[in-house]
Order: structure tokens, then C-alpha cells, then sequence
């Protein structure tokens, strides 16, 4: 490539600016109206005591800030929400790539195999939840029976009276729906490959185990630096499930529940609305971290 | 081409019906607004005897019972009412009352309609009535005849000891493996079980100052939560328990697999009763709650309905509020709704129709409802019941000993009082 | 021979996963299924069965019939309620597909080919915006909903999807249009085609699959969608079936057989969706990646 045609392509053409504007004026005008200008004043309320029980809103300054770091209900729904984002993340990418791969392998029926596969995601929450509810029932579910009928259990075991295996079992429920959204992401960013790159490879005498590590991670890199943030984020989102399964339990409450809990029925409604703020901030942050170091370390030349 | 075409017809079909969006909201000035869960969702057999009685037609909102108050508070706190008349629960009094949310309802019922509903006093924050109770909720001893029949008892305990003997007979008989249901989930249900216990074992959770009453072992709070762990620990309350909500502790009782359901709600009784929905139908009887002081007090939980103060129609609002209330109406709700009447005239009237399932068990104990709080529901009852189902469930658990969770519960209930 | 003991060994391992994949996606849904089928007095039953006993239609008949059954008396048919409820989620998740579909495939190409001003600042702001709770901005939404009379109509709750569900849409369709060569448009423009042009009849083919998982996943988003629906969709106008299902949950009685009933008939639209539009998905890249 020339240095004229480079300095053709960098300049702009004529009306382009105007083009582009033009483009995203209604994604402008939508994400502005309902998102941005709700979020600032969201978070302006945050810094007032807006309690209806109380006369008046006066100005407060970071107090509901300072007040969240030292409740106790809010480091226990923090330290859940952390082990829900790490098990979601994990077990939703191994898992979404893996029928990702399989999918992108299928010949026959793979129409059939994909709805089978986003059926999770079909199912209304609350039915979603229910059926677990069901599932994980201590006396007749059919985790329980599972178990015992091949022998890796005697008795029923009541499953969310232990801390650990029940933050477990909510993030289960969660993965199971949101994994197929990591897997159409990276389905997609699969079909984008152009099949004779590993032909080309597979001349180079690369094995599958290369070729993967050379060709396909690096070309889905863009879709999988969206499939860890969108799991992230729900993640981090997470409420239907843990309030199904084992209601307002400090066990399982997430910080979503806690912000509900405040906000929704102790009517403390600017000291929610603080910790719905610094749980957006904590995801974006942890979004961002990996989004770079995905586009960092899977660059190729 | 044919791709594009396919996709297109496609996704043209549902804009037809995005066309006729907009729906105008209601004009006529005798439509009333209403938002209540699915059980104050009247049938249209009662709508249409309202209209034809006071000329409104109801437009119901109907939603599940937990979204009810996030709807509320969302509307409330943006400004603009949520219907002419909402819901109100007995716990969310206090914070509706200090809000000045609600309309004072003095004047808008008439005193002996009022006077005939016992539960109304619930409903009054600094004295005034806020709302109006449709569906009544107190908790009786719900047992299974047949059991205790079996196991040898003659009738149905009136202490927490012959409660605890009674259950041992019956395990010890292999009549049933956990004969009480009780839930011990961190859900409200667990926690207003537990109340209900302090006030058996003769007791209150605060006193005049709000001072907790349940840390000190000889207090009946305490004695109530070392009750229910000792029973589960001995096995008379299924392990399961811990995470059973009370709607799936009734399974276990409609099941058989419970003889005795401890915090049973009067309503539940005919629910209970109905083979179609129960394995125990014609073995279900109701006793007066526990004592240990010879009163059989119980607590009331009823629902009712009140008129946000910024409501568009409150000429049809009350028109609507006075009409539910009227004893035909209520019997109609308790038939076709399953809503306990909250007017003592329509219970007794329905009892001596022989229409009330263990009528004169639950007509005895509907006189001797307790208020959970003598001062009212506080501001921070939310807060505190939250913090008592979290401990409960945890002592359960055996991750706290009952002194821990007592001690963590008044605690909490300290910090909740703190503004 | 060897080869040949790896080819099959492959082959199993493939079938396995497969098996791995079906048993974890429908063994849930399964139960759900089978428990719509079930009579009631099977549900409360000990044994457990992978079948049901004496399977009815009960359920669907209370969901179709013109009368129904609750707590054991005869009520009014849940069906006007349902079907509508029914309309409401396919119009609302349709329009959102649709507008979020145009927005994203517009927007997502200029993020990619078109230079103005604070392009990559807006880009980053509106993926970042995927970070936002619902309850972080529900009131400040209400009241604007309030004051624009959008509460309880397609079209508020349709843009508020929109909003929504466009962050992961521009993000997806600004890939795609990354991978998509340039070569092709650019011979275009020398053709003297308009970029406008050339976007809708060359470009927009080609990203033909990734417009059609945009469209999947946003229509998914939208028909699961509880708390939109739950604080704008007051009434049967255009309350959705998310928000309708957990209302057959009454006081002391959650009517299981007829939760599942609702959710499976609720599955139908997704599931049909993908079925059909995943051919497109598959096929349209292959033909487009070899051109």
C-alpha cells in the first residue's frame, strides 16, 4: 500500500462526517433520552437523603457512600455477587465455546441442535426459576434422586443448608440460561472464519490444537471479549434466581437483591440507589479489564 | 432474493399490530383504577353487580403480591399514583403512614361498618385509618385428626410441650417421620412463625420504647426460636425446612406427611378441607393456637385496601372501597377468592350456614387477634424481618446458636431504628 | 488402522458431546414439560417418575378453555388474558428486534467505515451503558414516561427495550462489519455508488448471519424481559407474558401444573424463530465468506 493511497483512505470524504452522524443520531437520541440523562440524575439523586419517610432531601454528600461500606448486609451481598461473576464467567465461556464448536462442527440437523440449545433462554424466568426450585427439592428432586440412583449419595441432602453449594447451585441456574448468549456470540464470530485459512494451515502441517490456538482464538477474540462482558455484566445483574431459589437468605443475596431490598422495600430509596451505582461501576470495571487484556493478548499481525 | 423477501414479510407482520399502539388513558370519569394481587382480582360476576349497583366500571391491575410494593414505590416516589386504590399490607403501614402516601380514610366507611372489622386498627397510623382490610389472616393450630387418632391422642394440644409430646407419639408410631410443619427458610413466612411463637410462649418482641424483648434466654422471643430449633434438631420438623417458603410447608401437610400445621392460617383451613387440592381432606381440623398462659393469643396479617393521597378518582375510589366491603360482597370474595372475611358479622353469619370450615374454632380465635406491634407497624418492619428471617434460617442451619441469632437480630433491629 | 480407531474414536467423542449438550439444555426443559402434562395429585407424589403416570390436559385446557379452574372454583378463562398477554410479548419483542435491527446495522457500520467526531467516545459510553441495572434508572425512566403519556403503550415499552438491548447489538454488528473485507465496498464508491447504497445492497447482505444473531438475541432479551413490563405495563394493554405467569401463583396455592403450561406455550415463539431463522445464520456466511 502507497502513502497516497493511505493518505486517500485517511481522509475524510466529503459529507462523511455528516453520513456517520446521521447514522447514530437515533442511537444518540434513544441511549441519551433513556439511559444517560436517567443514569445522571440517578446518580445526582444518590448524593441527596431521598427517604419518603422523611420530611425534605437535603444534601448529603457521599454519606450513603460512606454508610454502604461499613453495612454488613452489603459485604456479604458483595462477596456473593463476586463468586457468581467468577463461577458465570468461567463456566458460561467454557461452556458457550465449547457447543460454540460443536455447533459450527454439526452438518446435519444444526438448526434443530441451536434451538435446542437456546431453549434455556425460552423459558420465562420464574418458570426457569420454579423448575430448579423443583429440581433441587430436598426430599423429592431430582437431583437428589439422581444421585442416590447411581450411588454417589445415601441420604437427601438438604442442598441450600450449606453456603458454598448453595451460591453454587444459583449460579448453576443462571449459566444454564445464560449460556446460550455466549454461544450464539461466538457461533457467530465462528462463521466469520473463512474455511481456507485452516486449509492453508493444515498444508503448514499445523495440528488441530495449533490451529485453534493460532486461527480461531485470535479471529473470535472480538466476540469473545463481548461474550465475557455480557456475562460479566448479567452477572453481576443476577436476581430472579437467587431470589426463587432461597429468597432474601444472606447466603445467596446478590447485590441486586440488596439494592431491591433498600431501595424497593425499606424504602430507602437514594441509599439503593448508591449501591446500584458503585455495582454498575464494579462491573464496568471488571468488563474493562478483560476486554483490553482479550484484545491485548489475541492481536495478530 | 427469496432469503431477503422471507425475512422481510417476516418482520413486517408484527409491525400491523404496533400500529394500534396507543392506547388512550381512561377518561370516563366513573372508571376506578385498581392494583391488587391476584386474589383481590374480583370475577367479573362482581365487577359487573359494582357496576350495575354504583356505576363504576373497575380497571384492575393485577400483580403478584412481591411486585405490588415495588410498583407502589416507583410510582410514589416519581410522583404520580400508581391506581385510585391499591393494596395495602398490614407491614407496610408504617412506611406508607410516615410517607404520607396514603389517604386518611376517616369519614369515607362508616363507623359501625368499621367497628365490625376488627383487623382495621392495623391499618391506623397516627390515628388514622389508612386503609380498609378485605381478606383477614390469623394464625390457628391446623392438625390432622386422623394422625392424632391414630397415635392415640385424644385431642389436639394446647401447649408447646404437649405439642412436642403429641409429635414424638406420633414419629414413634411411624404415623409420620416429621409430624410439625414449619417454615424455617429466610422468608417472611419463617419469621412471622416465629412471632406468632413469642406470643405463644407468652411475650413481646419490643416494648413501649422499642426496646428488643428477645435476647435473654428466659425471654419468650428467645424460648420461641430455641423451641423451633430443638425441634428440628430432635427431628420432629422436617431437615428440608430450612428451605421451605410456608406455601411449601402446606404441601407437606395437604401431603399427609405432616400431622400438625403449627403457624396454619385460619383461610387455609378450607383450603385444606378441599379434596381437590388435598390428600387429607376429610382427617383436617383446627384448634385454638398454643399458650402458655392460658390465652390462646394469635397475630392477625390481614390485607387491605386504601387510596393513595395523589389518586385521579377518589369519589370512585371510595365508592368502590365501601362496596367491597359489604357482607355480600365479602362472602362472595371468600367463595370465589378464598378471602377469609374480615367483617366479624359475615364470619358469624357464614358459620351458622355451616359454610365455614372448624367455624367456631376459628370464630374463638378471630376475637383474640393481638396486634404484632401495640404502637402500630414501624417505619423499619421491613428491615427487621429481614434480619430476623436471615438469623432464624441461619440458627436453623446451625450456623449461629440461638443466642448468636437473637443477639444479631436485636442488632440489627437497632440499626434498622437508626435514620 | 490407527487412523481409523481415531476416526471413530472422534466420532464417539462428537456423539458424546452432542448427548452431553441435548441432556443439559432439555433435561430442565423436559421436567418442565412433563409437569404440565401431570395430574395434580401426581405432583404431590414421592415417586419419581420419568413419565407421566396419567398424563392430562388439565393444564392447557384451564389455559384454552373458556372456563377455568382456581383454588377449586370455576372462575373466568384465563385465556383473553393469556392470549393478549401473548400479542403484547411478540409485538413488543418483534418492534424491538426491529428497531434495534436498524439502529444497530446503521450505527454499527458507522462506528466502523465513517469518521465524525467522538465516534469512539460514544461507541465506549453506549457498550459501557450495558452495565446499567434496571433499578438504577427505573424511576428517573417513569417519571419521563409519565410526562411523554408512554406508560402502558407498545411504543414506550418497545423504545425502552430498544435502549436496552441496542449496547450488545451495535457491539455484534460493529464486528461484524470489522471482519467484513473493504475491497468490495470500495469498488463500489469507484463504480460511483453512495454509501448509503452500497451499505444496503452490498454490505448488509454480506453481514447477513450477524444481523440474523443480532436479531435472535435481541428478540430473546426482550420476550424474558421481566421488570420493563413489570413497572411500564400496568394493564392488559400490553402486559407481557412474563409478568402474567407468576400472577397463577395465588396466596396459599402455586398452581404448578398450569406456571408450566404457560411457560411451555411461551417457549413456542423463540424456539420457531430459531428454527427458522437459524438457517439463514448458517448458510448465509458460507456463501458470503467464499464470494
Amino acid at each position: 500500500m502507497n502513502l497516497a493511497s493511505i493518505r486517500q483512505r485517511l481522509r475524510p470524504v466529503a459529507g462523511e462526517t455528516w453520513l456517520g452522524l446521521a447514522y447514530v443520531l437515533p442511537i444518540i437520541l434513544v441511549m441519551a433520552s433513556l439511559v444517560f440523562v436517567p443514569l445522571v440524575t440517578t446518580v445526582i439523586d444518590s448524593l441527596y437523603r431521598i427517604d419518603p419517610m422523611r420530611p425534605g432531601t437535603p444534601f448529603i454528600g457521599v454519606l450513603n457512600y460512606k454508610n454502604l461500606a461499613a453495612d454488613s448486609n452489603v459485604q456479604h451481598a458483595t462477596w456473593n455477587t463476586l463468586v457468581y461473576v467468577v463461577l458465570a464467567v468461567l463456566l458460561e465461556t467454557a461452556g458457550g465455546l465449547a457447543a460454540a464448536l460443536l455447533l459450527n462442527k454439526v452438518r446435519r440437523g444444526r438448526q434443530w441442535l441451536l434451538a435446542v440449545l437456546v431453549l434455556p433462554w425460552c423459558l420465562p424466568p420464574v418458570v426457569n426459576a420454579l423448575v430448579w426450585l423443583w429440581i433441587y427439592n430436598p426430599s423429592y428432586g431430582l437431583l437428589n434422586n439422581l444421585l442416590k440412583a447411581v450411588g454417589l449419595l445415601d441420604n437427601n441432602v438438604v442442598w441450600f443448608n450449606d453456603h458454598n453449594t448453595a451460591l453454587l447451585l444459583v449460579a448453576l441456574v443462571h449459566v444454564w440460561r445464560m449460556l446460550p448468549l455466549t454461544a450464539i456470540i461466538l457461533l457467530a464470530a465462528l462463521q466469520a472464519i473463512p474455511a481456507d485459512l485452516y486449509e492453508a494451515a493444515k498444508l503448514d502441517g499445523a495440528g488441530r490444537i495449533k490451529c485453534f490456538r493460532m486461527i480461531t482464538l485470535p479471529l473470535i477474540a472480538g466476540g469473545l471479549a463481548i461474550a465475557l462482558s455480557q456475562s460479566t455484566v448479567f452477572a453481576f445483574n443476577l436476581f430472579d434466581e437467587a431470589w426463587i431459589l432461597n429468597g432474601s437468605s444472606l447466603d445467596t443475596r446478590s447485590l441486586i437483591i440488596q439494592v431491591y431490598m433498600s431501595a424497593f422495600q425499606n424504602l430507602k430509596f437514594s441509599y439503593g440507589m448508591a449501591l446500584s451505582v458503585l455495582a454498575m461501576i464494579a462491573s464496568l470495571v471488571v468488563s474493562l479489564v478483560y476486554v483490553l487484556k482479550v484484545y491485548r493478548e489475541t492481536r495478530f499481525d | 432474493m427469496l432469503r431477503r423477501h422471507l425475512i422481510a414479510s417476516l418482520v413486517m407482520l408484527p409491525l400491523s399490530f404496533a400500529v394500534p399502539a396507543f392506547v388512550p388513558s381512561a377518561s370516563a370519569a366513573d372508571t376506578v383504577e385498581v392494583l391488587l394481587p391476584p386474589w383481590g382480582t374480583l370475577p367479573k360476576a362482581m365487577t359487573d353487580r359494582l357496576a350495575a349497583e354504583t356505576g363504576t366500571a373497575l380497571d384492575t391491575q393485577t400483580l403478584g403480591w412481591d411486585q405490588i410494593l415495588t410498583k407502589i414505590a416507583t410510582s410514589m416516589i416519581a410522583g404520580s399514583p400508581p391506581a385510585d386504590a391499591t393494596e395495602v399490607d398490614w407491614s407496610w403501614v408504617g412506611q406508607f403512614g410516615a410517607a404520607n402516601w396514603y389517604q386518611p380514610l376517616e369519614g369515607v366507611v362508616d363507623a359501625a361498618t368499621i367497628a365490625d372489622i376488627p383487623s382495621a386498627k392495623l391499618f391506623v397510623f397516627n390515628g388514622q385509618l389508612l386503609a380498609v382490610p378485605y381478606a383477614n389472616d390469623f394464625r390457628v393450630l391446623i392438625y390432622n385428626r386422623d394422625h392424632l387418632k391414630r397415635a392415640g391422642i385424644a385431642a389436639a394440644p394446647t401447649t408447646p410441650e404437649q405439642l412436642l409430646a403429641d409429635a414424638k407419639a406420633i414419629k414413634a408410631k411411624h404415623i409420620s417421620q416429621y409430624p410439625i410443619a414449619l417454615p424455617l427458610s429466610a422468608s417472611e413466612g419463617s419469621a412471622t412463625a416465629w412471632y406468632l411463637l413469642t406470643k405463644v410462649f407468652g411475650g413481646e418482641l419490643f416494648n413501649d420504647q422499642f426496646e428488643p424483648q428477645f435476647v435473654k434466654p428466659d425471654s419468650a422471643g428467645y424460648k420461641a426460636m430455641a423451641f423451633e430449633v430443638d425441634a428440628l434438631k430432635s427431628g420432629l420438623i422436617s431437615p428440608a425446612a430450612t428451605g421451605l417458603k410456608d406455601v411449601e410447608v402446606q404441601e407437606l401437610f395437604k401431603k399427609g406427611e405432616a400431622s400438625f400445621d403449627l403457624a396454619g392460617w385460619a383461610g387455609n383451613v378450607a383450603v385444606y378441607s378441599d379434596p381437590a387440592k388435598s390428600k387429607v381432606a376429610d382427617q383436617v381440623a383446627a384448634a385454638l393456637m398454643l399458650t402458655t398462659t392460658g390465652t390462646a393469643r394469635t397475630i392477625g396479617l390481614p390485607e387491605a385496601v386504601g387510596i393513595p393521597a395523589s389518586a385521579k378518582n377518589k369519589g370512585g375510589a371510595k365508592a368502590f372501597i365501601n362496596w367491597f366491603v359489604k357482607p355480600q360482597n365479602q362472602i362472595d370474595s371468600y367463595q370465589t377468592l378464598g378471602n377469609l372475611p374480615t367483617r366479624t358479622s359475615v364470619l358469624k353469619q357464614l358459620n351458622s350456614e355451616g359454610k365455614l370450615k372448624s367455624g367456631d374454632v376459628i370464630l374463638q380465635q378471630a376475637t383474640l387477634v393481638d396486634p404484632l406491634f401495640k404502637q402500630g407497624t414501624p417505619v423499619w418492619y421491613p428491615q427487621f424481618t429481614s434480619a430476623v428471617s436471615s438469623a432464624l434460617n441461619q440458627a436453623a442451619k446451625g450456623e449461629l446458636t440461638v443466642a448468636q441469632a437473637v443477639a444479631q437480630i436485636a442488632e440489627q433491629a437497632q440499626s434498622a431504628m437508626q435514620p | 488402522m490407527r487412523k481409523l480407531t481415531l476416526h471413530y474414536l472422534g466420532r464417539a467423542g462428537f456423539a458424546l458431546a452432542v448427548l452431553v449438550l441435548l441432556l443439559w439444555s432439555l433435561g430442565p426443559v423436559y421436567w418442565a414439560v412433563l409437569t404440565s402434562f401431570t395430574d395434580p395429585r401426581d405432583m404431590l407424589s414421592e415417586h419419581l417418575s420419568l413419565w407421566p403416570q396419567h398424563p392430562t390436559l388439565e393444564h392447557f385446557a384451564k389455559l384454552f378453555g373458556a372456563s377455568s379452574a382456581s383454588q377449586g372454583n370455576e372462575v373466568q378463562s384465563v385465556w383473553p388474558q393469556f392470549s393478549r398477554a401473548f400479542v403484547n410479548s411478540l409485538v413488543t419483542s418483534a418492534a424491538a428486534t426491529l428497531v434495534t435491527l436498524a439502529a444497530a446495522a446503521f450505527g454499527g457500520y458507522a462506528f466502523v467505515r465513517l469518521r465524525f467526531p467522538g465516534r469512539d467516545l460514544l461507541f465506549g459510553l453506549v457498550v459501557a451503558s450495558m452495565a446499567v441495572p434496571a433499578y438504577t434508572v427505573m424511576i428517573p425512566l417513569y417519571r419521563l414516561m409519565i410526562s411523554l403519556h408512554l406508560i402502558d403503550t407498545y411504543l414506550g415499552v418497545t423504545l425502552i427495550y430498544v435502549s436496552a438491548f441496542l449496547p450488545l447489538a451495535l457491539w455484534l454488528m460493529r464486528s461484524v462489519y470489522q471482519s467484513l473485507p473493504v475491497a468490495l465496498e470500495e469498488a463500489a464508491w469507484l463504480d460511483g455508488a453512495g454509501r448509503t447504497y452500497t451499505l444496503v445492497r452490498i454490505v448488509l447482505p454480506l453481514a447477513a448471519p450477524g444481523l440474523i444473531a443480532t436479531a435472535i438475541l435481541t428478540f430473546l432479551s426482550a420476550w424474558g424481559q421481566f421488570m420493563v413490563p413489570l413497572v411500564f405495563s400496568p394493564s392488559l394493554a400490553t402486559k407481557s407474558l412474563t409478568v402474567l405467569i407468576p400472577e397463577f401463583v395465588t396466596r396459599n396455592y402455586v398452581d404448578y401444573g398450569l406456571m408450566n403450561a404457560a411457560g411451555v406455550v411461551a417457549m413456542l415463539p423463540p424456539v420457531l424463530l430459531v428454527i427458522f431463522l437459524n438457517r439463514f445464520l448458517v448458510r448465509g456466511l458460507i456463501a458470503g465468506a467464499t464470494k
